[in-house]
């Protein structure tokens, strides 16, 4: 056989087919990033409920903006201008009591509770008392009456073994004590019906600004990285197959969702 | 005498066009990596509002996890036509904001199969006009909430670092 020479391929077209695709993909993507503030609507409630239940004046961070975005913040007026500084109070409302004793507390911030492992013992031991209690009386009577209940009960119960892991992990650091802050602290945005949504934004901008850093700033002292940086790669490998890296995560930010939980009521404006 | 030589008459040598398509493609490629596929065309006009701290939906959207629907003034046609001004696009469709619950369940049963999520961790994102009244989404939490759609997400845009938050206060 005798030595043919392979012509070689004109390539000259090639940057017209990789321009094609190039204005291909100009035309059909964005630029912009989808992102937000997630946010949770409460379950709707089968009962009527007459009212609601009263919570503490102390307990309550409340900001209200009016149809011309100027705001009321807790006991003052925000001018819009300063509206960069409502992180720093929302800080402060939340860490005022924070490691504080009994005497040196102040009185119109959230008191925190100092939980132990006696603590956590003692109330897991209830719930599992009155759990055995329901088994019980649900044998006895197998209608409907007591499933709600034992519902609750259940929920009581997972709670509290979340607060048990979270404590666990807490004390690895040789911590005793773990303060939590009182249940019904919370921020509380009541808006108007015409109130922009850019201002709706900037607060709750400013709320996840100072939530996140709190818990960056703990999540820098317990495990010496940031709380977001967790975050971040949690959600982005949630469903990847890493068994060592992702339940530590997992059970890391939970326990910073403990120590620094995120309670926001959008109260809906009336007519 | 000159030393000099005048080349009259001879074409300048083309240029090496080779490695064209190799800075094309790579163009290409960071245009592929840096950008999203668009969905859908927006029928309603709409400035992002800004802020801080926000929480990337590509994840979720990778697992089709999110629905947006995009709430402002139409682009054609008239705004007194809808409640308030305020027209709410639903995919293709331009509606008020009544019709969301509707919406959604249509949409949660056209979910891919093996789809475990439960109804209330689908996200409902909403892309807001930064001058629309907030009243209008607290109607539709209202309507997300009796059919049992949890979670929902504001939109916004990323603030720059050193602008302020974009609120007009007049």
């Amino acid at each position: 056989m005798s030595k043919r020479e392979i012509p070689e391929i004109n390539a000259g077209s090639m940057a017209d087919i990789a321009f094609l695709l190039l204005i291909f993909f100009l035309v059909t993507t964005t630029m912009d990033k989808d992102a937000g503030y997630l946010r949770q609507i409460p379950k709707k409630l089968d009962i009527e409920m007459e009212k609601p239940p009263k919570v503490e004046e102390k307990n309550i961070y409340e900001i209200k903006i009016n149809d011309r975005q100027e705001m009321f913040v807790r006991d003052s007026i925000l001018p819009v201008e300063e509206i960069d500084n409502l992180h720093r109070r929302i800080k402060h409302f939340f860490l005022a009591n924070r490691g504080k004793s009994a005497g040196e507390r102040k009185l119109n911030y959230p008191y925190y509770a100092n939980i132990t492992r006696q603590v956590i013992d003692g109330g897991l031991a209830q719930v599992n008392a009155e759990i055995e209690r329901i088994e019980a009386e649900m044998e006895r009577d197998p209608s409907d009456y007591w499933g709600q209940y034992y519902e609750l009960q259940m929920n009581k119960l997972s709670e509290w073994e979340k607060k048990q892991r979270a404590f666990d992990l807490y004390s690895e650091s040789g911590a005793t004590i773990m303060p939590e802050i009182a249940r019904e602290a919370h921020i509380r945005i009541v808006p108007q019906i015409a109130t922009d949504y850019s201002a709706f934004i900037a607060i709750q901008s400013e709320i996840q600004r100072a939530i996140t850093e709190m818990r960056d700033e703990e999540s820098m002292k317990l495990f010496n990285i940031k709380y977001s940086t967790m975050e971040k790669f949690y959600e982005q490998n949630k469903n990847e197959d890493m068994p060592t890296i992702l339940p530590l995560y997992k059970e890391r930010l939970e326990l910073l969702k403990i120590l620094f939980p995120e309670k926001i009521i959008e109260v809906a404006p009336k007519n | 005498m000159s030393k000099f030589k005048k080349n009259e008459g001879k074409s300048a040598p083309a240029i090496n066009t080779s490695s064209l398509p190799d800075i094309v493609f790579m163009l290409l490629f960071f245009f592929m990596v840096a950008t999203t596929t668009k969905d859908i065309d927006p029928m309603v006009r709409i400035n992002n509002a800004t802020g801080v701290g926000l929480t990337d939906l590509t994840p979720y959207k990778q697992r089709s996890e999110v629905d947006f629907v995009y709430l402002g003034k139409p682009i054609v046609g008239d705004a007194s036509k809808f409640d308030k001004g305020v027209a709410v696009q639903y995919d293709g469709i331009l509606g008020n904001i009544d019709k969301i619950d509707e919406w959604k369940s249509d949409k949660y049963t056209q979910k891919p199969k093996g789809f475990a999520t439960p109804k209330e961790k689908v996200v409902t994102c909403f892309k807001v006009d930064e001058q629309v009244p907030v009243g209008i989404l607290f109607d539709a939490k209202k309507e997300l909430q009796n059919a049992d759609f949890n979670t929902i997400a504001y939109h916004a845009a990323e603030r720059g670092n050193n602008k302020g938050y974009s609120i007009d206060n007049n």
